[in-house]
């Protein structure tokens, strides 16, 4: 017997968790297709979002303070991180990459840590979005229908920057061969630092924006890694509607396996991410060119 | 040469146990065991090496990092005070204890505190090395039971006595239990025996209850209890949701709840996760709808979720500040609590806090700080007053006889101070909450 | 990165040579010895050295998976949970007599569970697998806190595992915690190294480093590489598992964070700290990880900032020591004794002298050489088959819309040197690919030797006597020039699969004297222990064709062998192209036309994927469709 006014609010609701899955998987997806460095301090970059972005409410009380400052924060880690560190491994072989971004993100945290404790920080949501709406068949928090909206209109912006920019046709040239980008005399480095700033942006402003929704502590990063992962391997590596159909496919898993066995959601999505890594790895939407 | 020592040492004892038989059965008052002599007994554990100098050591295993640091933090504040108490011969341990005098059988205690990470294995890790290396006569701490009932399991081996901090489970004196650990807080049974009959008296009969249960053994015993005891009311359960340890979004949760048609929302979650579904539980209108209640209550959770969503939530606790207004030792705790931080303690600091208390209390009528006189002056059930009341240890099974403190939250509105989240409905008297001893298969092991 | 000196022609016998080998086994337990002895003095104790070995033990089956083979798996949790809880479980709820005995079924159920495992995880590469061991070792922990919390005890884990006694009759070793728990775990340590450096050192060792540096090439000499990736996989679940179950024995407790990423990503940082591909890095790595956890938070007073500068140190590490503290001490070593590494030749173009004059001394050069013995192919045809070497018939592979190859037919008779040319984009190079099976065809079909090879894989066409000498250097970078060799000899000698880890690959019989044999002929006996990296680009392409000459193949297909060189290494490329023909059949591509028709007995011309003309070097020359072909337009000659 299906309750069939829970699985259609199970469906809603993983729609809106996958929309900030996708946002933030997308960030990861286009730093691997670009520089070929999967990062593993992405999940931290959410998180410093988060902080960032809650200090900036702490001074302004604005959400809207808040939010810009949390990813024109981010957006400088990353561009920092990348110049100082990032670059420097390029020649190096993958798994040097993956271990420095993996220390790195392990750095990220402590830093927060030592400066905010381990008691979670929230912020309200805005005046404009609280309370709850009634959608017809179940109620639901405003603001989560506000995320949505503004995920949709961040993811919308990465597009127009990927498909509609000189710059975004370059990303894209380079997702598929770097080499031959370089050779036609584009400064690749300047690229590569440009692309990580705005990957690593995409998860610091889902960080703020997820704020209201969840109080952030410096260990929040993590379980979002390995949920990233799991999109972008469901969507496709390298792919950015690779990342938002993942991500969508992700939040529906979760909800839907909830209604199954609550227990199992979590597990389910690693299932499926396995089932995919098999039979195909380059994913739904991905190509076999990046390896 | 052997031989003459052991000879002398046999003579010399017999002698001594004599005079100290005859003058323990005619002057010693109840509660008093036969004091051992300290150079007759074999080595055993940290025994006698962590003693025979002028100061003992206490090892102190907290999260210090991770999903409950918070909870360790406080923790650790109300161990140092203890041991600042002990050290200077504080009044408020003579009020706890008239045995305690300054320093522990006048020796001076320092201690060492290490990162458990809320991991058990990390946990056992500390416990070894504070053995090893600085000889701790006792280890303390916990928050998950994990942790605690893995230390409880080392503390058997090593023959080291062990005090857990913050653990619920039945298991860590239920079937978990031994010989060398004692614990002082509320556990699961007895918070649920002591909240489901305030709940019925508040909400009525014949609710139906929705369970937000954290998937870990802990988590699964108090919803049993809790089942097992809201019976009597006709309550019934029509949903449990289990979400894993370290949930970020509990919205597929909060749903089920929200379409089952529940009145009551027991919230199982424990730490971080305890603040998270509450939050998000608001966010869904489920507070406004249905009424939230916690078994369990996390330290700092009040102040996390803020007062709006704790209104009206009615939790069971181990300890809340306000308290001092009826209890005298709970407003000097109080008073030197905020002299040295600035704010009022959670339970996690007074759970610690009387720990060691109490400790120093059964060395000092033990006389020695050989393992088995110690856990024999536990066992011997002195009652000592603490910032809860008159408390007693059950021999049984090592867990303190104490009462369970139930709370509402404040409306914001009615709030004294910025910490003043709960007002205390009931303290309900611990003995009658408790099962019987083995109950749920206490076994505890040998002195040594 | 291989450790054992290799042993140079004409070194003094066997015996110094054993010696050695077994001298850092004998330094182990030297050192395991004195441990006990000195470490107490900076703080160590017991427990923390036992917590080292076991961690230690753990690590050496990592570094064979991640720093010798390269598979970087985030997921070696799974295995420590699996074999740990298994012994537990024997030991605690079954009450399983011998706890020996319980330690080795727990690691021969990790084992299984590992070769299951490796079946999925390692069908893919890179991130993708590394990927997907995460996502088993996530889903291991799930089910192991969840559905199998009676067997594990969920979060609580299971306490109560006793400790070994060992009888020996008149006595009996009770294995308590202290010096004698340590002890038993420094025994199991030692036994778990030596294996693992008799692993190292066997020929299987040398392939995994070689899959490692390139993967493809490996395949491609006729490993089975697929299968060596699956047996370090399961050998690293193996000693993960028996690393967990000690675990359990150690502490008289199995907790459940065994299972959880962190146990994965700390043995990650401590095998990076100590340094990867060095064995002795997890232990090394384990112990400053341990000494400085507690250092930090107690002496230096950082308290839960910890984890902070263990970060940063690691960091700092992978940035700067790349190699490890080992690794930095070998670099170390080197420099106070003054051996350096090999510098590269100057590239002879760069000499200053004219092409003329190069050619000169190029042609007196070659006179002067003496004569090598020629290797003659080791016969693999069909019995009683008696055609032509090679027959592909109408070939076709499709890319999309773009048809590569059309159509084509090809034969190839016994002792012949072709010569395939033709303008870019005629698609000789995808041609090629197809004869050796590195792509199928999309048509077609192809009997080599009478074997009908069509849709094989490029390993077994490699063992049944087809190799290719590569357009693209692929060689083994990291490695030296007979170490390269040796990786091709060793295909050659034991087949596409051979289960001999424990074997030394330098007694391997036949091994030394092909592989001199294969130098010799090549002309790089002198730059034998030379790193790849270090040799002149000529030098290089003749290491690729030695390569792909080593295992004695009866077809030899050459791609642009000549690509990229000056004239006086042309010269002598052409040279040693002609004394590696002998007895063996050849198929060369290349542009070089003059060096073609001087090489080759007939020449096939491909042109937009299908094949214009065949015929001899003179019949090629003056046919005017070819020079239409090439030059648009025929020339006036």
């Amino acid at each position: 017997m299906v309750n069939w006014a829970n699985l259609v609010s199970q469906m809603f609701n993983g729609l809106v968790l996958g929309a900030l899955l996708a946002l933030i998987s997308s960030g990861l997806t286009i730093i691997y297709g670009t520089l070929g460095v999967l990062n593993l301090a992405h999940g931290a970059m959410f998180m410093v979002g988060g902080y960032a972005g809650y200090v900036g409410y702490s001074y302004t009380e604005s959400f809207v303070a808040a939010v810009l400052c949390g990813s024109l924060f981010v957006l400088l880690a990353g561009v920092v991180m990348e110049r100082v560190i990032i670059r420097h491994f390029y020649s190096r072989p993958d798994e040097d990459q993956i271990l420095v971004t993996f220390g790195l993100g392990i750095c990220f945290v402590e830093i927060i840590r030592f400066f905010f404790g381990s008691l979670s920080r929230s912020m309200p949501s805005p005046p404009w979005a609280s309370g709850i709406t009634s959608l017809g068949f179940m109620f639901y928090p405003t603001y989560r229908l506000a995320v949505v909206g503004i995920v949709a209109v961040a993811l919308l912006a990465l597009y127009l920057v990927l498909y509609r920019t000189r710059l975004g046709m370059i990303v894209r040239a380079g997702i598929e061969d770097s080499v031959m980008v370089d050779s036609l005399g584009i400064n690749v480095y300047r690229i590569f630092m440009i692309v990580f700033g705005i990957g690593a942006m995409a998860a610091g402003f889902a960080g703020i924006v997820n704020l209201p929704v969840a109080p952030i502590t410096p260990d929040i990063g993590d379980a979002i890694l390995v949920q990233t992962f799991v999109v972008i391997v469901i969507g496709g590596v390298g792919s950015f509607p690779g990342a938002v159909l993942g991500g969508l496919i992700a939040g529906e898993i979760l909800s839907i396996t909830s209604m199954i066995n609550p227990g199992y959601s979590y597990a389910m999505l690693f299932i499926v991410m396995t089932i995919v890594l098999v039979a195909r790895p380059h994913g739904l939407l991905g190509s076999q060119g990046r390896n | 040469m052997k031989k003459d020592i052991q000879g002398f040492a046999v003579s010399r004892r017999a002698l001594l146990q004599t005079a100290a038989g005859l003058a323990g059965g005619a002057i010693l008052p109840a509660g008093m065991v036969v004091p051992a002599l300290a150079e007759d007994h074999p080595a055993l554990g940290t025994y006698p090496a962590g003693s025979s100098g002028s100061s003992v050591f206490v090892g102190i295993s907290v999260p210090r990092t991770g999903t409950y640091a918070a909870q360790g933090e406080d923790l650790i504040k109300g161990y140092e005070l203890a041991i600042d108490h002990l050290n200077a011969g504080h009044e408020l341990m003579t009020k706890i204890s008239p045995n305690i005098k300054k320093g522990v059988l006048g020796k001076q205690v320092k201690h060492g505190i290490a990162d458990s990470e809320a991991k058990p294995n990390t946990a056992v890790q500390n416990f070894s090395k504070f053995i090893s290396q600085d000889k701790a006569v006792v280890i303390t701490g916990s928050v998950s039971s994990a942790e605690a009932v893995a230390m409880n399991k080392t503390a058997d081996r090593e023959k080291v006595i062990y005090l857990p901090g913050i653990s619920g489970s039945n298991d860590t004196t239920g079937k978990d239990c031994v010989r060398y650990s004692f614990r002082e807080c509320f556990y699961a049974e007895t918070a649920a025996r002591a909240i489901v009959p305030v709940l019925i008296k508040n909400l009525g009969k014949n609710k139906k209850v929705a369970f937000l249960t954290p998937d870990y053994t802990y988590g699964h015993t108090v919803r049993e209890s809790v089942e097992n005891h809201m019976k009597e009311g006709g309550w019934t359960t029509v949903t449990n949701q289990i979400s894993p340890l370290g949930t970020t979004d509990f919205s597929s949760y909060l749903l089920n709840v929200a379409n089952s048609g529940a009145d009551v929302v027991v919230n199982i979650n424990f730490g971080r996760d305890a603040v998270l579904s509450t939050k998000q539980a608001q966010q869904f209108g489920i507070l406004s709808k249905m009424t939230l209640t916690l078994p369990y209550n996390t330290p700092f959770l009040a102040k996390e979720v803020g007062a709006e969503n704790m209104q009206g939530v009615i939790a069971a606790t181990d300890y809340w500040w306000t308290m001092e207004d009826k209890y005298p030792l709970a407003k000097l705790f109080n008073e030197a609590f905020r002299a040295k931080h600035k704010s009022n303690p959670e339970w996690g600091a007074c759970c610690g806090y009387l720990q060691l208390a109490m400790w120093a209390d059964a060395v000092e009528r033990a006389k020695s700080f050989y393992p088995p006189d110690v856990i024999k002056a536990y066992e011997a059930g002195a009652k000592v007053q603490s910032m809860v009341g008159e408390v007693q240890f059950r021999a049984a099974d090592h867990q303190l006889i104490r009462p369970v403190v139930i709370t509402r939250g404040k409306k914001p509105g009615s709030m004294k101070n910025p910490e003043d989240f709960y007002e205390v409905l009931d303290i309900v008297e611990g003995g009658p909450l408790m099962q019987a001893p083995d109950a749920f298969g206490c076994k505890l092991g040998s002195y040594t | 990165m291989m450790s054992t000196p290799s042993s140079k022609p004409g070194s003094s016998g066997p015996s110094i040579w054993v010696r050695m080998r077994w001298l850092p086994d004998v330094i182990t337990l030297a050192v395991l010895v004195a441990a006990p002895f000195i470490l107490p003095r900076f703080g160590f104790v017991p427990d923390t050295m036992s917590r080292i070995l076991v961690l230690g033990l753990f690590g050496i089956g990592f570094d064979l998976l991640f720093g010798y083979t390269g598979l970087h798996s985030f997921g070696q949790s799974a295995f420590f949970g699996t074999g740990g809880f298994v012994a537990a479980y024997l030991l605690t709820r079954m009450g399983f007599p011998s706890v020996v005995a319980a330690l080795v079924i727990g690691m021969l159920v990790a084992a299984v569970v590992g070769y299951i495992v490796g079946l999925i995880a390692l069908r893919r590469t890179g991130i993708y697998f590394a990927m997907i061991t995460v996502a088993i070792a996530e889903v291991f922990f799930f089910v192991e806190n969840s559905p199998l919390a009676a067997f594990t005890g969920g979060e609580n884990g299971l306490p109560g595992v006793p400790a070994p006694i060992f009888n020996f009759g008149f006595k009996s070793i009770a294995i308590g915690s202290g010096w004698t728990m340590y002890g038993f775990l420094a025994a199991c340590y030692l036994i778990g190294i030596v294996i693992a450096r008799r692993i190292v050192h066997s020929p299987v060792g040398h392939i995994l480093v070689a899959i490692r540096d390139n993967p493809l090439r490996a395949a491609a000499l006729g490993h089975n590489v697929h299968g060596y990736k699956l047996l370090v996989f399961v050998i690293a679940a193996a000693y993960a598992g028996l690393a967990g179950g000690l675990l359990g024995v150690m502490q008289g407790y199995m907790p459940p964070d065994a299972f959880t990423f962190d146990t994965s990503g700390q043995l990650v940082m401590q095998t990076v700290i100590g340094g990867l591909g060095t064995l002795f890095g997890p232990l090394v790595g384990a112990a400053v990880w341990l000494y400085l956890r507690d250092f930090l938070q107690d002496t230096v007073g950082l308290g839960a900032s910890w984890k902070l500068a263990l970060g940063v140190i690691f960091v700092l590490l992978v940035c700067f020591l790349r190699r490890g503290i080992i690794g930095g001490l070998k670099d170390l070593i080197d420099l106070s004794f003054g051996r350096k590494t090999v510098v590269a030749e100057p590239d002879e173009a760069a000499s200053g002298l004219t092409a003329e004059q190069e050619q000169k001394a190029a042609k007196a050069e070659v006179i002067a050489e003496a004569a090598v013995a020629p290797m003659p192919p080791r016969h693999r045809a069909l019995d009683g088959y008696s055609g032509p070497i090679l027959q592909a018939t109408g070939i076709s592979k499709r890319y999309g819309g773009l048809m590569a190859n059309s159509d084509i037919d090809f034969t190839v008779q016994h002792g012949e040197l072709r010569g395939v040319i033709g303008p870019n984009g005629a698609g000789k190079s995808t041609f090629f690919k197809m004869l050796t099976c590195e792509i199928p065809p999309t048509s077609g079909k192809i009997i080599f030797e009478g074997h009908d090879i069509t849709g094989k894989n490029v390993t077994d066409v490699c063992q049944l006597g087809l190799t290719k000498s590569y357009q693209v250097n692929q060689l083994f970078s990291r490695l030296t020039v007979r170490e390269n060799v040796t990786i091709a000899v060793l295909a050659e000698l034991r087949g596409k699969f051979r289960l001999d880890v424990l074997r030394n690959a330098e007694t391997f019989p036949g091994v030394s004297d092909q592989v001199n044999h294969t130098l010799a002929m090549v002309n790089l006996t002198a730059r034998a222990d030379a790193l790849v990296s270090s040799l002149a680009y000529g030098e290089k392409r003749r290491l690729e064709i030695g390569l792909a000459l080593a295992n004695s193949p009866s077809l030899l297909l050459l791609d642009e062998p000549l690509a990229g060189m000056s004239p006086r290494e042309r010269i002598e490329t052409v040279k040693l192209l002609k004394s590696i023909s002998q007895g063996r059949t050849m198929i060369i591509i290349d542009h070089d036309m003059d060096a073609l028709f001087e090489l080759a007995g007939r020449i096939t011309v491909l042109q937009e994927g299908r094949v214009l003309v065949e015929g001899t070097p003179e019949e090629i020359k003056s046919n005017p469709k070819v020079q239409e072909a090439y030059l648009g337009g025929v020339l006036e000659s």
